[in-house]
């Protein structure tokens, strides 16, 4: 066969353009699969996806640490609270220092949440009803003071969601009175264990971070910290999981599958690690639409439910069954609540009690869940297979989290039936009992149930109130009590979070808030 | 010629500003309130009221359309409303790898499509003819994110030949970006190990992406050689004697590939939808995933510019094939 000279330029060409390749895992860059917030501002984006971020770029005054979490110091050495639990006084440890060199003052913690209050977005949430911006000063430079408009027990369970950014940076990008949004959103501004590399920022396609070595905590703990961070979300879960298998990603994120466990631990260089998060996985009901605003017929759908069959089979057994709105392995919990138990006898005697009341049990009924989550689904499936015997008929809508959230809004176009999961934003039963069922927060997609009780708004409100946790806890307990009873939703588990980790990543350090995502305690065997 | 493109592009105007009304229509009717998935998880109704005032969400829809008019005209595509970057520079980040992809893809079938059209349409009939029929059937029939996966298990898993995923290997620099494209960029920076991790790993992506075009370029190729080797010109060059190989290769191939020249216009357009599902199973940072979690989050602005660059690409691409159908048959030009 005749070559040209032209072809045998062309295949010299392509040979020397395919033998100089670089190696696929470099041994001092960690890959992780995680998934990316819309954006890297702390102070406009905290979701899950956002503390795998903001945990490595940013520090914060307090943080949580270790399973169960606990509240540990971090930029703040201590704090004090007055009796009246109004006012708050922190007291920062010197010498902290941002990532471009300048010192860490108690001026950047003002400027931090007074920003996080003016950008009003979902982070400040927390703060909003509770402390205006010109309430936040700083005495001097290493103490800041908070005066909180009322009492407010979360408080200081919330003050890890503040990131402290550099005020002199992020003023220098302020435009147009934007609290320097735009430009925070694609840049850091912390004095974070990790760096942004801000060329190659791509919103939730790509993040890069480098080791920052003035890093106020030191590196004294980790002899051979990683140097480099590729933050590479993989939309799809085969691929995810193909990629932990052949080395190029060095963790998947916290969804994994539970039938994927065995394809890791096999595979002899990597495996699935497996952690008690806070995470509660929940069915609501629309309690103001017929027929969830009849007693009997919720209670019928608690026990129609089967809760040991799918722990015990879908989830292998990688769950911890839940029978209440709060994970089980939180103070607060009442330890006596039984929750509801999948037995299709009860269902039918309840069944029968909400058509005798003139319940509408035979319409239609659609329960939503998030398409692209399996275990959302597999629940949908399991459960309207139970309803179906019973005879009654529930339509699976697949949906985007986004779509549900935005619909829970109003009372019009809350779904009959939604499924999601209420993880860990900070470490207080309000994140969970208290958001979910305090009436004050309908509209929100934490309350989309639409469930009303005074007496549990009492009880929440008045432990919302107190600062003592040994007295808010038994109002806790006694609300749950209730809210159980009154069955508003269906509670099936406390997640244990799954994930692939290469062999290679060692010393990761899980905390339920981060699901493990501080790189710096982490380090690679070559 | 020059007369021809600028019709072509006065004609593509309309067209264009018919596609960002219609999209724009379109997303309004879809039942998300992006001011509530803009607040996020834990907002207020009342933080959810000021980000819709704060957008212009609580303005008549007409107004807002009217206002995004203005905005487009002066090249201004607005901001993310998630990302806070303008909509223009995501769109240059990610618009190259969709176009390396696609291109990529498209070389691939046509290189391909049109000498497997010819060799079964001249082998009519017989084996080879049998095979690449059934080939073709199979590659339109085969669902994209199978044959993705199940390149990945052989190439990337079990024969290690390929990467599975990403643009490139981990712990490779970037070149800087100078079009946008890593393949082009490293190339005139010199960085040629960089070129050859980037070509390395377009490979399992334009190939799944091309399997869907190639067969159908195949067909259409088949379909028009079969065509013109029926017509007398040819029987009198066989006839007189011509070389075989030229006379097919040469004057029957050009007579013949006009069909298939046009499929390949219409196939960008597919390329461009099909990459959604290829760039989401080995993860290519292109404009498809983007488009479909600017959906998922109603970020409007983003749907609306990626559709109306989709558009604009798309238009350019069929102006170039109608070039290239003049070249190929200049009576076509002075048709139009």
């Amino acid at each position: 066969m005749k070559i040209t000279r032209r072809q045998f330029g062309a295949l010299a060409g392509a040979a020397v353009l395919l033998r100089n390749l670089p190696a696929e895992a470099a041994s001092d860059v960690f890959v992780p699969g995680w998934n990316l917030p819309a954006n890297v501002d702390p102070h406009q984006v905290m979701d899950v996806p956002a503390q795998n971020v903001a945990f490595n770029l940013y520090d914060n005054l307090y943080r949580y640490e270790d399973n169960p979490p606990q509240m540990v110091p971090w930029l703040a050495e201590s704090h004090t609270v007055s009796d009246d639990g109004l006012t708050w006084v922190f007291k920062l440890k010197p010498g902290s220092k941002f990532q471009d060199g300048s010192d860490l003052a108690a001026s950047d913690v003002v400027y931090s949440m007074q920003r996080l209050l003016k950008l009003h977005k979902a982070p400040a949430a927390a703060f909003l009803s509770i402390l205006k911006p010109e309430d936040v000063t700083a005495p001097d430079t290493l103490t800041v003071k908070m005066v909180l408009s009322k009492a407010y027990a979360p408080f200081l369970a919330a003050i890890p969601l503040l990131m402290v950014v550099n005020e002199k940076l992020v003023k220098a990008h302020e435009k147009d009175g934007d609290w320097g949004a735009t430009w925070v959103a694609s840049n850091g501004a912390g004095s974070g264990a990790y760096k942004l590399i801000a060329e190659t920022y791509t919103p939730l396609e790509k993040v890069d971070l480098e080791r920052f070595d003035g890093h106020f905590a030191g590196w004294g703990h980790n002899k051979n910290p990683v140097r480099r961070v590729e933050i590479r979300p993989t939309q799809v879960t085969s691929t995810r999981v193909l990629g932990v298998l052949n080395g190029s990603l060095d963790m998947t994120d916290s969804y994994l599958p539970a039938d994927q466990i065995d394809n890791i631990n096999n595979s002899g260089h990597a495996h699935v690690i497996k952690n008690q998060q806070m995470r509660i996985f929940t069915i609501r009901m629309h309690n103001k639409r017929p027929p969830f605003d009849n007693i009997n017929a919720r209670k019928c759908f608690a026990h129609a439910f089967n809760y040991a069959g799918f722990i015990e089979e879908i989830l292998k057994g990688n769950a911890t069954r839940d029978p209440a709105p709060l994970p089980n392995n939180l103070w607060g919990f009442p330890n006596d609540v039984k929750g509801y138990e999948y037995d299709l006898d009860k269902a039918k005697d309840y069944l029968k009690k909400a058509i005798a009341d003139g319940a509408p049990m035979k319409r239609a009924i659609e329960l939503h869940g998030q398409q692209d989550l399996d275990q959302a689904v597999q629940a949908g499936q399991v459960f309207q297979a139970d309803l179906q015997s019973l005879g009654l008929n529930v339509k699976l809508v697949g949906d985007t989290f986004a779509n549900m959230t935005s619909n829970s809004a109003k009372v019009e176009t809350t779904p009959d039936m939604w499924i999601h999961w209420v993880s860990t934003y900070f470490v207080d039963p309000e994140n969970w009992v208290g958001q979910m069922y305090d009436s004050q927060f309908h509209g929100t997609w934490k309350a989309s149930c639409w469930y009303e009780n005074a007496k549990v708004d009492e009880l929440l409100r008045k432990a919302r109130g107190l600062t003592d946790q040994t007295q808010r806890a038994p109002l806790y307990e006694d609300a749950i009590r209730q809210i159980v009873a009154d069955s508003p939703d269906i509670w099936i588990y406390n997640t244990i979070e799954l994930a692939g980790l290469a062999n290679r990543v060692k010393n990761l350090k899980y905390c339920p808030v981060g699901s493990g995502c501080e790189v710096r305690w982490m380090s690679l065997e070559a | 010629m020059l007369r021809f493109i600028l019709h072509r592009v006065l004609t593509a105007i309309p067209s264009l500003l018919g596609l960002l009304i219609v999209t724009f229509m379109l997303i309004r009717v879809v039942p998300a309130d992006p001011a509530v998935a803009l607040a996020g998880d834990s907002a207020t109704p009342q933080q959810i009221e000021a980000i819709r005032h704060e957008y212009g969400f609580d303005r008549p829809i007409i107004v807002q359309l009217g206002l995004y008019l203005a905005q487009v005209a002066r090249f201004n595509f607005g901001e993310s409303q998630f990302s806070h970057r303008p909509v223009g520079l995501d769109l240059r980040q990610r618009l190259p790898a969709t176009l390396e992809l696609t291109f990529g893809a498209l070389i691939l079938a046509t290189a391909l499509g049109i000498p497997l059209g010819v060799v079964a349409a001249v082998y009519h009939n017989r084996w080879p003819d049998f095979i690449l029929r059934f080939l073709s059937i199979t590659g339109i029939a085969v669902a994209a994110f199978w044959f993705a996966i199940t390149m990945q298990l052989i190439f990337a898993m079990q024969l290690e030949w390929l990467p599975l995923r990403g643009e490139l290997s981990n712990g490779v620099i970037p070149p800087a970006a100078i079009t946008g494209s890593l393949i082009i960029d490293s190339l005139l920076q010199g960085q040629w190990g960089v070129a050859g991790d980037a070509l390395r790993h377009l490979v399992l992506p334009a190939i799944t992406l091309s399997v869907g075009a190639l067969a159908t370029i195949t067909r259409f190729t088949r379909a028009g050689v079969l065509e013109t080797l029926q017509k007398d010109f040819v029987a009198y060059e066989r006839a007189v004697g011509y070389p075989r190989r030229r006379l097919i290769w040469v004057y029957v191939l050009r007579n013949s590939v006009i069909a298939a020249v046009t499929q390949i216009g219409l196939l960008f357009g597919a390329l461009i939808g099909g990459a959604v599902v290829v760039e989401a199973v080995f993860d290519w940072p292109g404009i498809g995933s983007y488009l479909v979690r600017s959906i998922l989050t109603a970020d409007y602005k983003v749907m609306m510019a990626a559709t109306l660059l989709v558009g604009v690409v798309y238009t350019v691409v069929n102006i170039l094939i109608d070039l290239v159908h003049g070249w190929l048959d200049p009576r076509l030009w002075e048709q139009s």
